[in-house]
């Protein structure tokens, strides 16, 4: 029994439970969530290291379906991995700049973030997620509303409220699921899904609809985007660059439980068939809003609403090929975003110096999917993958790439150019760094593609069989 | 008495949505504490009624109603009192630091060119 | 030399002019000519082999998954135009380096022309279509930087956003036609595109690839409708200018179409399309030419008309047209970046580009007249220059092509003619017109050499074309049609040849139209013309508008409005799904219904409906969700659920408690501000989803699961397998465990982020300052101390804390548990702040609630981690029997460790939450501070 894979969800909560207790001050803070965070990628890369065979962890020891188990397959791996890759820089960016310091709690919140990501990642149990969800989120709530100010509290009650309802949402979909079925574990209802009786079909596809809103509101997908701008924008710069992994929790979920379980039996290609259209209007609104945005923060939070949009077209297309492209897109954007919200608070805070200039293009470029970093080709692999609907989808993608670039062409040129009133202060070096860390990546990303789609086939092949995550979770026969 | 429990449902989450689109606050927390009173009793639900056969194992009970959508009431009650309390905690703050209570937010300030 | 050498040079050249600067201008200057030169050197290495007809080619694997593989290949086609991008730009960078100013950071302006450089570099060697695209967006993106480099004008500033938008959206429209190309074709790589011509032209989607590959490249190559980017993109240092729109970024549309020539030319659309683009452009170009006035920007439409020249001649789908264009290609190239470079000259040395306001620098300025009347001869189409050369094989050609075509090649012939000789004479001839503050003088070496050069190249291929021009046009050539032309260049063919007279005609033409010029221009003045950059810019500015528009409603900042269309979309989705599936009535029988329970859900209506109505009242409102709360819990009692009754009915308490005390800071009633049919929306929604989770419920509540639910394990194994006979209990501690874990874990965070928020109004801020105001405004501080609650908490207290340590114990086997303790324990506190005051609580608080939640998170962590060393997984219990004398026997299970972690947990949170909430209180005008309360006091006092 390995207990690697319950790791990275114990490694970051025990520490941030240590905080509580012992470090009064900053500076132990800080370092405990450093090692935290180094310790959580080095768990991540342990996982990565055992290959993409799902292994199941059952907690309590106890038998699925009646226990709650954990896998770590090559999707949970993938995106552990990159929380965690997302996750350090932010942290040292945090600390560069001084944001943790300007409230309470900070590190052992992010900490707790790390945990309650994870756990979403990894649990293979409906109503765990849930849990997770909740943990994420709150912890989430606290991050967002961190450094206080009436204008992020109030963003803060939208983006609680608006979330609020979206975990009622879950919940009353969790419980159709349980009557409906009687399960809670996802391999015991992907088994069981396609078995369900002409009389219950109905119901059960209430569940799984209202189920993909409940993600479709962590993705924001349209028309349930509206937290989105307001949160990410009101948010401290780093926290809102942690934040662009949040919104991949949805796509994750979608992937997961649709390839699961949702496939299949009454609900089969019911999840496509509302999510291409949503995806669409995703991805307009976010290309209007780039354009539209007078600042970089906001612009930014729509960049991130445009790209949860090309991912979901590629979710939507429910094809290994598409899959691949979509896990690409989805680690890219979540770089490139991440970069983009960083770049935006050193502009915010330190003014247009020579450098933060340089990283916003270079992340504007990322973002826009322009070459040469790995945006475009995430968008040849996108477009490819999405030939059998070519006309439509590859003008809405080419159209609102074409918005993006003339938004960010806009305010980067007003923002970076136009001739500056006060002289920027020189940004932290390590805050730079930071960022250029994250860009670096998207370098590998690009150098790389071909190790990496490779990669990801793997991952996407492990999705459309799900025969090994059954096995692995070696659920006996319910009751 | 099915239609009873449903009834009750209905008519909680109908208050909550009424109260969650209300533009001040307090209410807004009053219509979410609607709507998970609804959600709660939803849960407990999907094990069906079972009136008088609590699930305290007993060997004298003719039969038990099913426990476990009453373990996940009570996570969901824990987590949505957290939800509540933080979302006060918020209320205030904004109420202290903008000097009402609106939820909504027009006043936005927009930076030119 | 390898291709990749060669292809990574000028990018690794970006990096030198950066290093090189500490040493000087010059010393950058050298870096990145040194760079440069060496690409030049490489790519002549190979010259031999492919002027012979041979392919090199390099590849390496980049992202097979795609079809994107790094792909080099030099052909003819290839090393015709990287000795034009190289070789132009080693003259670029030498006059760069002496034209920029001091105060502009030459080692930037370098590095980013060696990144453009690079990018047209990669376009035209290139052997996999998709790379090409990679490299085209390239050049678009550097080019904006090269186009915008003075960053405090706003005429570059625009001028770079538009060349952008233009060229980078050409290039996606480009991508999608490519995209189209390797899937008729089977692949990106250019040998299997190039050998697919039949395939692409009989396939259905030819016609849109061809479309979007053209919009790709007229975009990039300034062809009309799309002529309107380059003259703005003047605002650019000239060297930029010079580089931009003679050799390179301008060309790499040209050069698209000639790639791809061997498979999408030869067809009627082709034709029409590409000459008919063509042929305007040349006409429309010059037009404008001949009225402008400033140097620069009459030369960019003359580029904009020799563009339209030579894409005309890819249009005409004939061999030995595409010939003639290679030829003029490599002319324009010549004569037009000396041009440039000489308008340049004169700019710095006139301080205009005006000709208006030029004039007589013949006698100022003779060695840059000497240089610009050979150039712009060339430009004109004059023996003996290779000018003269390209424009006989494009009449040739145009003559063989017939009618109208011929009339319109000598129409653009001949404004050429005009424009020359307009800009040519007002600005050397005559007198000095206009008032110059510094006399003009012919710059030094490092200016004039570069365009020198070019001048002498101009002239020599003139006079020796089949040495200097045929090989490599030959070579062009070839590549492109696949068949190796036989070029006959020479300034003289015998009077027999068409091309003589019609040449002659636009001369005469061309003369006639300088002397009319007066005539013309005041009737171009008059004439109505669109302005393809105000349309462009009325367009931007519609977008613009447009989505300021859809944001004012997208993100407009009103949840309320969000939340209705999120529940109404829930809604429509859960009708939509239940509606296309099957459902069939439940056969569950119905439990019997009881009077009393109807009463109560009577009671409870009627308090869910009094919340509502009443809401703006808050006290009021508070006080019936209170009662729906504990009604609640009384059903769940009911219905045979002990341990949801009395969590409900805790947690009912202390979030009423709560809210009770957010009322001392929040208002205590809400104003009407719905318009009416907002609220009749809202309750036409509200009720819409009443009926919908109503009839979902029943739904439910009639039928059984589909499958045995899993719960039938727990209730089998509660006892024997988790050691306690509770099994909700069993559940929350064992089978499910985790979730438990998650929960306090969420509890504990939100007692954190309480304190955070707490700490952020305490400390100086507007918040702080209106908490502080709140002291002279005792109508919203209010009283804070019920009495009745004051005079119970003394004497429940120690009753309090020994029912939450029974309910902690006994929670394994009967209702109860770590959670409903804890907060049985925090009410019990909770009530003693309110009574007895917070500053009086606070005082004799002894333990930091942090410690609590810490240790809470611990303890029911370690519990978990402790089966580790039995070799169990995270959460495993373990049970067993004490009998400790002389107590009977007693059970302990490990799962009692994790619920005293869950206890503290929940009591840390509740505490922590609460104290903070005091030390509001405290800082908003608590009178309470430190003595016992004073109210108790007096009610005691007299019973």
């Amino acid at each position: 029994m390995s207990h690697l894979v319950i790791a990275p969800i114990l490694l970051p909560a025990v520490l941030a439970g240590l905080i509580l207790l012992v470090a009064r001050g900053i500076a132990l803070q800080r370092l405990i969530a450093l090692a935290g965070a180094a310790g959580f990628l080095a768990l991540a890369l342990l996982l990565a290291g055992r290959g993409g065979a799902p292994v199941a962890y059952h907690l309590g020891n106890w038998p699925a379906p009646f226990g709650i188990v954990l896998i770590a397959d090559g999707l949970s791996v993938l995106m552990l991995l990159l929380l965690a890759v997302v996750a350090l820089p932010v942290l040292v960016y945090t600390m560069a700049s001084g944001w943790d310091a300007r409230g309470r709690h900070f590190h052992a919140l992010f900490l707790f973030l790390l945990a309650g990501l994870a756990g979403a990642f990894l649990t293979a149990d409906a109503f765990n997620l849930f849990v997770f969800f909740e943990l994420l989120l709150i912890a989430s709530y606290g991050l967002m509303v961190h450094g206080g100010g009436a204008g992020r509290l109030r963003a803060g009650i939208q983006y609680v409220g608006f979330n609020l309802v979206g975990s009622t949402l879950f919940l009353f979909a969790l419980a159709t699921i349980y009557a409906v079925t009687g399960t809670l574990n996802m391999a015991d209802l992907a088994q069981k899904w396609p078995l369900l009786p002409p009389g219950d079909q109905a119901l059960a596809r209430v569940a799984a609809v209202l189920l993909l809103m409940v993600f479709a509101v962590k993705g924001a997908l349209v028309p349930l985007q509206f937290w989105l701008p307001g949160t990410y924008a009101a948010a401290p710069g780093p926290v809102a660059a942690l934040f662009a992994i949040m919104t991949k929790v949805g796509a994750y979920a979608a992937l997961r439980l649709g390839w699961l379980v949702f496939d299949a039996g009454p609900t089969a290609g019911m999840w496509a068939e509302l999510l291409q259209p949503a995806a669409l209007a995703t991805l307009a609104l976010g290309a209007v809003g780039v354009l539209g945005s007078r600042d970089l923060p906001r612009q930014a939070a729509f960049a991130a609403i445009g790209s949860m949009g090309l991912v979901f077209l590629c979710v939507a297309a429910a094809t290994p090929g598409a899959t691949v492209a979509a896990l690409y897109y989805l680690i890219h954007s979540t770089l490139a975003g991440a970069a983009l919200f960083l770049v935006a608070d050193l502009a915010g805070r330190r003014g247009a110096s020579g450098p933060v200039a340089a990283l916003f293009m270079a992340s504007a470029i990322a973002v826009a999917g322009l070459p040469p970093l790995s945006g475009f080709l995430g968008k040849i692999l996108l477009l490819q993958a999405l030939e059998a609907q070519a006309p439509l989808i590859w003008s809405a993608v080419l159209l609102a790439s074409f918005l993006t670039i003339l938004g960010f062409a806009l305010t980067g040129s007003a923002r970076f150019w136009k001739a500056r009133g006060t002289a920027p202060t020189a940004a932290e070096p390590l805050a730079l760094a930071a960022t250029g860390l994250l860009l670096a990546g998207l370098v590998a990303m690009t150098l790389l593609a071909g190790p990496l789609t490779l990669w990801l086939k793997g991952v996407a092949e492990g999705l459309a069989d799900p025969a090994p995550y059954i096995a692995a979770t070696a659920p006996q026969s319910g009751g | 008495m099915n239609l009873l429990i449903a009834v009750t449902i209905g008519l909680l989450t109908a208050c909550g949505v009424y109260l969650i689109l209300r533009l001040r606050t307090f209410p807004v927390i009053l219509g979410l504490t609607f709507l998970s009173y609804a959600v709660n009793i939803f849960i407990f639900i999907s094990g069906r009624l079972a009136p008088g056969l609590p699930p305290i194992i007993d060997k004298a009970a003719p039969g038990y109603t099913d426990p476990l959508p009453q373990a996940l009431v009570l996570t969901a009650i824990v987590i949505s009192f957290g939800m509540t309390a933080v979302l006060v905690l918020m209320a205030i703050g904004a109420h202290l630091g903008a000097g009402h209570d609106r939820v909504d937010l027009r006043d936005d300030a927009e930076a030119g060119e | 030399m390898t291709l990749a050498l060669i292809a990574a040079l000028p990018f690794l050249g970006a990096f030198l002019p950066g290093l090189a600067l500490r040493a000087g201008r010059g010393a950058a200057a050298l870096a990145a000519a040194l760079a440069t030169a060496l690409a030049l050197y490489g790519v002549m290495s190979h010259a031999p082999a492919v002027l012979r007809g041979e392919v090199i080619r390099w590849q390496a694997g980049w992202l097979p998954e795609a079809g994107l593989m790094f792909s080099l290949r030099l052909d003819g086609l290839g090393l015709l135009f990287a000795t034009l991008i190289l070789g132009i730009g080693l003259l670029i960078i030498l006059y760069a380096r002496f034209y920029l100013d001091a105060a502009d950071p030459m080692g930037r302006f370098l590095s980013y022309l060696m990144l453009f450089q690079g990018a047209m570099l990669g376009i035209v060697l290139s052997g996999n279509l998709l790379m090409l695209a990679v490299f085209w967006e390239l050049t678009s993106l550097t080019s904006f930087l090269l186009i915008g480099w003075w960053s405090d004008r706003p005429d570059g500033r625009q001028g770079a956003r538009m060349a952008l938008a233009v060229t980078g959206g050409g290039g996606l429209a480009m991508l999608a036609g490519v995209l189209l190309l390797g899937r008729i074709a089977g692949g990106f790589e250019l040998d299997t595109v190039l050998a697919a011509r039949d395939q692409i032209q009989a396939s259905p989607v030819y016609l849109p690839a061809l479309l979007l590959i053209l919009l790709g490249a007229f975009t990039k190559s300034a062809q009309f409708p799309f002529h309107f980017w380059l003259p703005h993109a003047m605002a650019a240092p000239t060297p930029v200018s010079a580089y931009l729109h003679s050799a390179t970024m301008v060309k790499a549309g040209l050069f698209l179409m000639a790639r791809l020539w061997p498979v999408l030319a030869g067809t009627p659309e082709w034709t029409a399309l590409v000459a008919g683009a063509g042929l305007v452009t040349l006409i429309l170009g010059a037009a404008i030419a001949l009225f402008k006035t400033d140097l620069k920007a009459i030369l960019a439409y003359s580029t904009v008309s020799h563009l339209g020249l030579i894409t005309f001649l890819l249009g005409l789908g004939t061999e030995a047209a595409a010939a003639a264009a290679m030829v003029h290609i490599l002319a324009h190239a010549s004569f037009k970046a000396a041009l440039f470079m000489l308008a340049g000259i004169i700019d710095h040395a006139a301080h205009t580009r005006e000709i208006d306001r030029l004039g007589g620098l013949r006698q100022q300025m003779p060695l840059t007249f000497a240089l610009a009347t050979l150039a712009a001869a060339a430009m004109a189409g004059l023996p003996p220059l290779n000018g003269f050369l390209s424009k006989e094989l494009m009449l040739e050609a145009a003559a063989h092509a017939g009618g109208w075509v011929v009339v319109a090649a000598v129409a653009g012939a001949a404004l050429s003619v005009g424009y020359t000789l307009r800009l040519w004479s007002a600005t050397f001839l005559g007198q000095t017109r206009g008032p110059l503050d510094h006399p003009p003088h012919d710059p030094g070496p490092g200016l004039w050499l570069a365009p020198a050069l070019l001048v002498a190249l101009v002239v020599a291929s003139g006079l020796a074309p089949m040495l200097l021009l045929a090989p490599l046009a030959q070579a062009a050539a070839g590549a492109v049609t696949g068949h190796v032309p036989h070029l006959h260049l020479a300034l003289w063919h015998g009077a027999e040849v068409p091309a003589l007279w019609l040449s002659l005609g636009a001369v005469g033409a061309g003369l006639a139209l300088w002397g009319l010029w007066p005539r013309l221009a005041t009737l171009w003045q008059t004439s109505p013309r669109p302005d393809a950059k105000a349309i462009f810019e009325a367009l931007v500015a519609g977008a613009l508008a447009l989505s300021r528009a859809v944001l004012a409603r997208a993100d407009s900042g009103r949840l309320s409005g969000a939340l209705a269309i999120a529940v109404g979309a829930m809604l429509a989705g859960g009708l939509w799904a239940f509606l296309t599936g099957s459902h069939m009535a439940g056969t569950r029988p119905p439990v019997p219904m009881d009077l009393a329970v109807l009463a109560a859900t009577a009671v409870l209506a009627v308090a869910s409906l009094a919340t509502v109505v009443l809401h703006r009242q808050r006290l009021l409102a508070l006080l019936f969700i209170g009662v729906v709360g504990l009604l609640i819990a009384l059903g769940f009692a009911y219905l045979a659920a002990p341990d949801l009754a009395l969590t409900q009915i805790t947690v009912e308490v202390v979030t009423v408690l709560l809210m009770l005390l957010s009322l001392s800071f929040l208002p205590r009633e809400t104003p009407a501000e719905s318009h009416p049919w907002r609220r009749a929306r809202d309750l036409v929604l509200a009720a819409a989803a009443g009926l919908g989770t109503a009839a979902l419920a029943f739904a439910l509540l009639s039928r059984d699961a589909a499958f045995a639910p899993i719960s039938a394990y727990h209730l089998a194994q509660s006892k024997p397998g988790a050691g306690g006979t509770n099994a909700v209990n069993t559940i929350i501690v064992d089978f499910r465990g985790f979730d438990t874990w998650g929960e306090i874990t969420v509890l504990g965070i939100a007692a954190l982020i309480i304190f955070a928020l707490a700490d952020a109004l305490l400390s100086p801020g507007p918040a702080n300052d209106r908490l502080l105001a709140r002291r002279e405004d005792p109508g919203i501080a209010g009283d804070r101390h019920p009495v009745i609650l004051v005079m119970a908490t003394r004497l429940l207290l120690p009753v309090a804390l020994m029912v939450a340590a029974y309910i902690f114990l006994r929670g394994h086997n009967m209702p109860g548990g770590g959670f409903v303790a804890g907060l049985v324990a925090a009410i019990a506190l909770m009530l003693q702040y309110l009574a007895s005051g917070y500053g009086w609580s606070e005082a004799r608080r002894r333990l930091d609630a942090h410690l609590l939640i810490g240790a809470g998170v611990l303890v029911a962590s370690a519990t978990g981690i402790g089966a580790w060393f039995a070799g169990r997984p995270f959460l495993t219990s373990a049970y067993g029997y004490l009998h400790p004398w002389p107590l009977e026997e007693f059970e302990w299970a490990t799962a009692a460790v994790f619920d005293l972690g869950v206890f503290l947990c929940v009591l840390g949170a509740v505490m922590l939450a609460l104290a903070q909430l005091s030390r509001l209180a405290q800082r908003g005008g608590e009178r309470v501070a430190s003595a016992p309360h004073d109210v108790l006091a007096q009610r005691e006092d007299r019973p």
